[in-house]
């Protein structure tokens, strides 16, 4: 039988399918992660920045959360964060207007 | 013999040189199948109708999520599409890596906008619904016979549309900002993203 030879490439394929699914878990990607390069942001035209855009919310987010981390306040910041996560869905109503 | 009996008879006989002509040319090897070799013209429209046809009709059903714009969807999409796409995709600053010079067909450039990165498919003039359903179905299941593969497995659909949220915005990005929006913060490991 032909098919026969197909099998261990099916294996391996399965095999390489279930190694790179773990992989991808993010927290995989956290040891060689980069830093958000947030000293950009203030090199940035600030007249050109706007509120409303997703990505400039984005990037305000990202280097806040930088920032927190500094705080003497952590367990707040984790507070409010965990909290962001839970009703992310109202907030995102909340940022379309 | 009748007018019409000559015609099917033809018929059958073109039929027949043209099945035979096929499968001599399939089995003499001649086809060259080295990614270094660009298809023909008509291989080329052939695969891409099939694939623009396939796409579009198994994409027709899916549904949009309505925070597409969300910034949390920006910065979870930027993260996964730096670390598994941007090698084949690029990223801004970036026109070339072994990946794109060397697969056939080529990745599309993502940071460019869908009608300026170098090849032909429907909705390749704005970002509309169409053109994002596809962008999401290409990445859940791939595209067979080229180097895209299916990230469904591995991937949940949140993940995903993540990425395309991303893709959304990424034409319009500068280095900068794309590094913040991709960079994975140590903060946010601690958070439990
Ligand atoms: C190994 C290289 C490779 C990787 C890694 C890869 N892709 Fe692709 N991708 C391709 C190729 C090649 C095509 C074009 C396939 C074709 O034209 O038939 C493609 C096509 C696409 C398309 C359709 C683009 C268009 O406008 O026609 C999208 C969207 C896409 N990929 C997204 C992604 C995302 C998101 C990731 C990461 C999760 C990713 N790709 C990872 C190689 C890759
Ligand atoms: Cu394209």
């Amino acid at each position: 039988m032909k098919t026969k030879r197909f099998t261990p490439i099916i294996a391996l394929a399965a095999l390489g399918i279930a190694l790179s699914a773990q992989a991808h878990d993010p927290k995989e990607h956290m040891k060689d992660a980069e830093k958000p390069d947030c000293a950009a942001m203030k090199n940035m035209d600030h007249s050109k920045m706007d509120m409303n855009d997703p990505v400039m919310q984005a990037m305000m987010k990202q280097c806040m959360n930088d920032m927190h981390h500094n705080d003497s306040e952590k367990d707040q910041a984790q507070a409010d964060h965990q909290d962001n996560e839970k009703s992310s869905g109202e907030q995102h109503s909340e940022h379309q207007h | 013999m009748s007018a019409l009996t000559t015609f099917i008879k033809s018929l059958v006989i073109t039929a027949v040189i043209v099945l035979v002509g096929g499968g001599l040319f399939l089995y003499s090897g001649l086809y060259p199948m080295g990614a270094d070799v660009p298809h023909n013209r008509l291989t080329y429209w052939l695969l891409e109708t099939l694939r623009e046809r396939s796409v579009a009709r198994a994409a027709s059903d899916i549904k949009l999520p309505g925070d597409l714009n969300a910034p949390e969807r920006l910065l979870a999409g930027g993260a996964d599409y730096n670390d598994m796409c941007a090698g084949c995709h690029l990223k801004p600053g970036k026109t070339q890596s072994d990946f794109t010079l060397g697969l056939y067909p080529a990745p599309p450039n993502l940071t460019l906008a869908g009608d300026k990165h170098g090849h032909e498919h429907a909705d390749n003039t704005e970002n509309d619904d169409p053109a994002i359903k596809r962008q999401f179905w290409i990445i859940k299941h791939g595209i067979k016979a080229s180097g895209m593969p299916a990230w469904g497995p591995g991937h949940d659909d949140e993940r995903i549309w993540n990425m395309v949220a991303f893709l959304q915005r990424l034409p319009r990005l500068t280095a900068e900002q794309y590094q913040i929006l991709t960079a994975r913060s140590n903060s946010s490991v601690e958070h439990g993203h």
